[in-house]
């Protein structure tokens, strides 16, 4: 009985390791038929990609530490969805928190002087709970009044954009001879990165600690664990006593908290200012980075990592180099998700195999 | 002479609303029809692009714009039946494959701009003609009206025959109660013999091709030029403006003119006021976020009155105990 447990949960692991490498090699192989059109093999391309991503030959000019540097939005949306999933609300709002949270750390980054440490401090804190408070009015709507979290989200986002634009346009206008843009912000302000010439840096390790925050919260708390009932058996947490639209208005508190986080620590560690389209870039990355992460804290690091190489790769890899459209790398990335999202096909193919290759009656239960 | 420049200017802005609404509405009628079938399309914004990118290539290949939003027609058509067959016959989650969809079509748009035309994010071929106006001949005669209702092509004629067919086809014919079920409830609908699949295989191929037709517009009908994701939100904007119109294809087709006005006054209103034109277009959002409220303060305020209601009539001792119990009121499934 333990032994066929065993071999139920080993079977498990391998289908969620094996899935992602192979949606990973599917999506490679297919994008390769459109590097056929250009002049560049598609084994070459792909070496080029693949060193201009996640490359590091010497220290000062290490892909790899840029890669880690654009990986930490990603991780931090992919977090944010993660935690909206877990808890039953399919919400894609990060955009509209990001803009929130970036936007009041642009203004109260040169609007506020405060002491070096304590400033970035008290932003990133002030972003969290802007970005929570944004998180916090899809979740009321659907607790309260059952509006879709979706389309509130959708929209939610739309409107964090157009009044970030009006702001940049004329309040928050740096100087009105040149482009709409905001004042930089405060030194004190800045995050501090771990090497001159890149800004790989506190931010990151900010995410990391994230990372961690959110496997324990889910996994280790009881608050966490009714977030994760609520979100995949609302019938049986509403049974056992857990109320499902507490536990679906705290995840989502806490899922705009991280978005606003990550737009807090782009605007301090990397932009240093806002501009209009600021966010254009992120649209659904988050979301897509949870789903290829599996909903899981581990996975949206990883998954994070390669979102960030891959595009890295394809703008200083292909482009420059191989003058292949940069544009292939969200190609790639969208095959990889679609191969993702038909995993049954692969979890069928493993199954078969594995049935050919095992001896004795552990397959037959299920 | 002070009168007539207000007037042509708001005659001239509701004729550039009518141009701007055109995609919005083409899209939220397709979302409607998909959401009445319990359907969430949200791929409507990459076959949007599609529609634009194959319209204006292959009006650039046939010599036509015309043959050109023909087939954008055909391919946002084909696009919505792979949608289906991966959803139907696959069980590929619907959310997931359309954000996978949206995402690549935005890339592989500018790959193939850039590989097959060597254009850098817009591209355009003297060779390409804009779509005609068309002018209706009586219509035209009217004051205002005529101004309003003729001198456009032929994708916003296509748009307003759209809604109207939308509409005739949901509350008027046996197929269209048919979707109706099927997105109330699919379980009852499929035991009383209707084909669940079949209903939702035509939402998917009807609401592609009407977003392709909205993308043809902004390309063929309405700039003559491709760029990388020339259509900026406006197939989210219009699942909005289904859900704001109730998937009515008749308001929905008013609520995406409100959309569409409310750009055409965030383009002109700073010429000559100093209104922001982002907060402008804040109004159509916050509307439709407001629509959503209401709708759902609906159910709650109905079943507090009808309690009420009984609670009085119990309290005046009328006896008439047989009000059916008024829960709340069977909402779509997406609202």
């Amino acid at each position: 009985m333990t032994q066929r447990i065993r071999v139920q949960a080993r079977r498990r692991l391998v289908n969620v390791l094996l899935v992602p490498v192979l949606a990973i090699a599917s999506g490679l192989v297919v994008a390769s038929l459109f590097i056929l059109l250009t002049p560049t093999p598609p084994l070459e391309a792909y070496g080029i990609m693949f060193t201009a991503g996640f490359g590091c030959e010497e220290i000062g000019r290490c892909a790899l530490l840029t890669t880690l540097e654009r990986s930490t939005p990603l991780v931090l949306t992919g977090l944010s969805a993660v935690v909206a999933f877990r808890s039953g609300m399919f919400s894609i709002g990060q955009e509209g928190q990001f803009v929130v949270g970036a936007t009041l750390a642009a203004w109260i980054g040169y609007t506020l002087p405060l002491p070096p440490v304590l400033h970035p401090v008290f932003i990133l804190v002030l972003a969290v709970i802007g970005g929570g408070a944004y998180g916090f009015i899809p979740a009321i709507l659907k607790v309260k009044l059952a509006v879709n979290e979706i389309i509130s989200t959708i929209i939610l986002n739309s409107l964090a954009v157009l009044f970030m634009t009006y702001l940049v346009n004329f309040p928050m206008r740096a100087d009105a001879g040149s482009t709409a843009r905001s004042p930089l912000i405060a030194e004190s302000a800045v995050l501090p990165s771990f090497l001159p010439g890149s800004q790989w840096g506190v931010g990151w390790v900010l995410a990391v600690g994230a990372v961690v925050g959110v496997l324990f919260l889910l996994w280790r708390t009881v608050a966490g664990y009714e977030q994760r009932m609520a979100g995949q058996a609302p019938a049986f947490a509403r049974y056992g006593g857990v109320q499902s639209g507490r536990a679906a208005i705290r995840g989502m508190i806490i899922s705009g908290g991280l978005a606003g986080l990550a737009g807090g620590i782009e605007v301090l560690g990397v932009s240093h200012q806002i501009v209009p389209g600021f966010s254009s870039g992120l649209g659904f990355d988050g979301v897509l980075v949870a789903i290829l992460g599996l909903v899981h804290p581990i996975g949206v690091f990883f998954v994070a990592i390669l979102f960030a190489g891959i595009r890295l790769g394809a703008q200083l890899g292909l482009q420059v180099s191989a003058q292949i459209p940069r544009e292939l790398g969200g190609g790639i990335l969208a095959l990889i998700i679609l191969f993702v999202s038909a995993q049954n096909l692969y979890v069928d193919l493993i199954d078969r195999v594995r049935n050919r290759f095992s001896r004795r009656g552990t397959t037959t239960d299920d | 002479m002070i009168e007539f420049t207000i007037d042509t200017f708001v005659v001239e802005m509701l004729r550039s609303g009518i141009r701007l609404a055109t995609p919005i509405i083409l899209a939220a009628i397709g979302a409607a029809l998909c959401h009445r079938a319990g359907v969430l399309n949200f791929a409507i914004e990459g076959k949007m692009l599609f529609g634009a990118f194959f319209g204006i290539v292959a009006a650039f290949w046939l010599g036509n714009s015309y043959l050109g939003v023909a087939a954008a027609l055909i391919g946002g058509g084909i696009i919505g039946a792979l949608f289906a067959l991966f959803y139907l016959r696959y069980r590929v989650d619907l959310i997931i494959l359309a954000l996978a969809i949206n995402l690549f079509i935005s890339a592989m748009t500018v790959f193939f701009l850039r590989v097959s035309f060597g254009a850098f994010g817009s591209w355009t071929d003297p060779s390409i003609e804009q779509l005609p106006d068309i002018h209706l001949p009586l219509i035209e005669s009217i004051p205002v009206l005529g101004r309003l209702l003729s001198g456009h092509n032929l994708v916003i004629y296509l748009s307003w025959v759209a809604a109207i067919a939308a509409w005739l086809v949901l509350f008027r014919t046996k197929f269209g109660r048919h979707i109706r079920a099927v997105g109330e409830n699919p379980e009852a609908a499929e035991s009383v013999g209707i084909n669940a699949a079949r209903v939702k295989l035509f939402v998917l191929v009807t609401s592609g091709s009407l977003a392709a037709a909205a993308g043809a517009f902004l390309s063929v009908g309405h700039l003559t030029l491709f760029t990388s994701d020339m259509s900026n939100g406006r197939g989210w904007l219009g699942i909005t403006a289904a859900l704001f119109g109730l998937n009515n294809p008749i308001f929905v087709f008013l609520a995406g003119l409100f959309f569409g006005v409310a750009d055409a006054l965030a383009v002109r209103l700073p010429t000559v006021t100093h209104i922001p034109p982002s907060l402008i277009q804040f109004l159509p959002n916050l509307s439709a976020l407001l629509a959503l409220v209401l709708v759902g303060l609906r159910g709650p305020i109905r079943t507090r009155l009808a309690r009420r209601r009984r609670r009085g009539r119990r309290g005046a001792g009328a006896g008439i105990e047989s009000l059916p119990p008024t829960g709340p009121p069977a909402t779509p499934t997406i609202s």
